[in-house]
């Protein structure tokens, strides 16, 4: 068995992107089992998805605590203690999207690719790396380009997207598709581990009513979570157009707007998401977007 | 239609499947998290003409019940589904279509009922509807969905039945888990399931009658309500005979219990539901550990199968009951049906214990799949056996969940 567990921000894909991996499998001849999990749907928040995949029936479901194959859509995600990708990774592979090329301490092999930059270049829009990340795990895996691409187009197909945007999916997960080695999985070490890791259970002893209840007993602590990570595009503002109306302020559903002492617009950089409304409300068009550059 | 092989399908698109292909005519629809994709899938079929059948969004699902229920009565095939919050909603309800024999099916995509507030599996929410009168039907795989909702309207529909069946899966681990699935087409799905033949005379308008509830008294109360017991215990024999014809016309054949690796086993783990496959998967290895266990799976919980479980568990030496669900001040839900089904047996296993994991969808690890049979073989040497169920939650649940406390401005020293 083969154990496949994709890691990214809600809103990049990754759920269709396991889906396209699920189903290339499938298509492959492969037993195949794909689940993702995620809490409230927020864009921005981690997602994680597990793929199962076996020449045999497969006996086992839910989370996959030693992958063969690791796949990140989001590098800033890679040592978030809450999403904490590389648990249980040994002596795998490893793929990260990133536009730099970092240095990681793994034991396994490390394969990175742009998908961002690519999704951009060919589809116009940073967040849609889905058909990437689903054809790069299809290529590690070693499926063909064919059972691939069919997979792409039946899971873009059943979101219900239009044959343009379907063929530059198909364009982007061709050019991912390409540009990242394939692996025998058979030989990697991680195949022989058992999916099934020892733990120690511990005894749970009563405590008083008022601290086994859910409830929250401090002020929100929004300021001290820097959301700013989950940004792919950073708004920069223009401060010789800004005439300091305010709307973008009044707008901004994070309150990462602040005014300066000019009366102007400022971002709050380390809770700034990148959702983009500031940039489409301002009447002077004086807040663009550029890609932001991520480092680990 | 063709028939259609092995897709690539969630437990909830395999729901919507499983009412398109019994032909329902009548969906009663309320969106819930983790159950929304089986109604919004059935609506867009509707909408689009593949299927026929009257979609209706209610306000409420305790409306949607009675709404599903009364389409049954007059002679309509009735599919419903919801979770968790929407069960509780709906829950007087249960009572109502039941004592009317209203045989519709709905499916539950289990979720704890807040509070605390989760999206994630706890069966006590299908549980708590086991004294409602409806049949109840537990799937572990996608495929089980499928296959459980056309035995269960052939169960429900069935003269000597004419019960509402629950056809339950788990939040995540089933209704957003995709796995080839096998759909019949409408023809094949025809020759097991004949067209529903409402028995109550008061589907035909031109027919002068009167149908109402009314207040009765202990006798007649009485009566009634006994009937419904002796009618769901008929529904096992009912349930040999369609499952056995079931698995003549599809290949696949289902009791009220499924047993795996149980013909030599010392220790049995008794489980329902999508984590059976976690606990089959790790019983491979706890073998090779050199613990001969085997497991016992229910996927009838109502009526409950006392004579097979009884019977599966004979020769086994001791028994952990795996409980995703927890009655609090009680225990395990499961744990004591199965004594109850024991009791009056001689050779019954001389240990069972109840452990209740898996609570908000938690990680079921192989630590504490082997720490369950560890207890009872601990037990079995020792004695002592507790008729109190233990949590299954580990050193690094416990940091974790420290973690949220910190977050929450708990002050929490840990367990003393």
């Amino acid at each position: 068995m083969y154990r496949f567990r994709f890691h990214g921000r809600g809103g990049q894909g990754i759920k269709t992107a396991s889906r396209i991996f699920g189903t290339a499998a499938f298509l492959e001849g492969f037993y195949a089992q794909d689940f993702p999990m995620y809490g409230p749907e927020r864009r921005g928040a981690p997602v994680a998805a597990y793929v199962r995949v076996s020449r045999e029936p497969i006996v086992n479901r839910g989370y996959i605590t030693h992958p063969d194959v690791v796949l990140v859509g989001d590098e800033t995600l890679l040592f978030d203690p809450v999403a904490d990708p590389l648990r249980g990774f040994s002596g795998g592979v490893l793929f990260v999207n990133t536009m730099t090329s970092p240095q990681i301490d793994i034991s396994g092999e490390l394969v990175t690719l742009d998908v961002t930059g690519l999704a951009l270049e060919y589809i116009g829009r940073t967040s849609a790396i889905s058909a990437g990340v689903g054809a790069i795990a299809c290529k590690i895996a070693g499926f063909s380009k064919g059972t691939t691409m069919e997979a792409v187009e039946r899971e873009l197909e059943e979101l219900g997207l239009s044959e343009e945007l379907i063929d530059k999916n198909l364009r982007l997960a061709e050019e991912s598709y390409r540009n990242v080695p394939s692996f025998d999985l058979d030989s990697l070490p991680s195949v022989r581990e058992s999916d099934y890791i020892d733990t120690n259970v511990v005894h749970v002893k009563l405590d008083e009513g008022y601290v086994g209840v859910a409830t929250i007993a401090k002020l929100g602590n929004t300021a001290v979570r820097r959301t700013g990570s989950w940004r792919i595009l950073k708004p920069v503002v223009d401060l010789n157009k800004c005439t300091g109306c305010k709307i973008c302020f009044a707008y901004c559903p994070d309150v990462s707007i602040y005014l300066g002492e000019d009366d102007k617009a400022y971002i709050d950089y380390d809770h700034c998401k990148g959702c983009l409304i500031c940039s489409s409300v301002c009447p002077f068009k004086a807040i663009t977007m550029v890609r932001e550059v991520k480092t680990l | 239609m063709k028939s259609r092989k092995g897709m690539m399908l969630t437990g909830n698109a395999t729901a919507a499947w499983g009412a398109r292909v019994c032909d329902v005519d009548y969906i009663a629809a309320y969106p819930i998290t983790p159950q929304s994709e089986i109604v919004e899938l059935l609506s867009k079929w509707v909408t689009s003409g593949e299927m026929k059948a009257k979609f209706v969004e209610y306000e409420s699902e305790h409306s949607m019940l009675a709404g599903a229920g009364a389409a049954s009565l007059a002679g309509a095939r009735a599919f419903t589904a919801t979770s968790s919050q929407g069960l509780a909603y709906a829950f007087e309800n249960l009572f109502a279509v039941s004592g009317w024999r209203a045989p519709m099916v709905m499916v539950n995509v289990s979720r704890g009922i807040g509070m605390p507030m989760t999206l994630q599996v706890d069966n006590t929410d299908v549980f708590s509807a086991r004294d409602t009168g409806w049949i109840q039907l537990h799937a572990e795989t996608c495929q089980e969905i499928l296959d459980f909702i056309i035995l269960a309207y052939r169960l429900g529909e069935d003269r000597r039945v004419l019960l509402p069946v629950i056809v339950n899966m788990d939040g995540f681990f089933l209704s957003f888990t995709r796995e080839p699935v096998y759909i019949p087409s409408m023809e094949e799905v025809s020759e097991f399931l004949p067209p529903y033949e409402p028995p109550h005379g008061i589907a035909f308008s031109s027919e002068e009658l009167a149908y109402a509830p009314t207040i009765i008294l202990g006798h007649s109360y009485s009566y009634f309500k006994y009937q419904m017991h002796l009618s769901a215990l008929k529904a096992k024999e009912v349930f040999y005979e369609i499952a056995r014809e079931f698995g003549d016309l599809f290949g696949r054949y289902y009791g009220p219990i499924e047993k795996y690796m149980m013909d030599d086993a010392d220790y049995a783990i008794v489980s329902m539901n999508s984590f059976t496959s976690i606990i089959k998967g790790a019983v491979h290895r706890l073998r090779e550990e050199g613990y001969k266990v085997g497991v016992l799976k229910i996927n009838m919980f109502r009526p409950f199968p006392n004579e097979e479980v009884a019977e599966a568990l004979k020769g086994v030496k001791g028994v952990a009951v795996f409980d995703l669900n927890l009655s609090p001040g009680a225990g395990g839900i499961i744990y004591p049906e199965l004594l109850r089904a024991l009791y009056h047996v001689d050779e019954r296993p001389k240990v069972v214990l109840d452990f209740v994991g898996g609570l908000g969808g938690k990680e079921l690890t192989y630590g504490e799949i082997r720490f369950m049979v560890r207890k009872v073989a601990e037990a079995l040497r020792d004695g002592g056996v507790s008729p109190y169920a233990t949590l299954l939650f580990t050193e690094e649940d416990t940091r974790k969940m420290i973690a949220d406390m910190e977050i929450a401005g708990k002050k929490w020293g840990g367990f003393r």
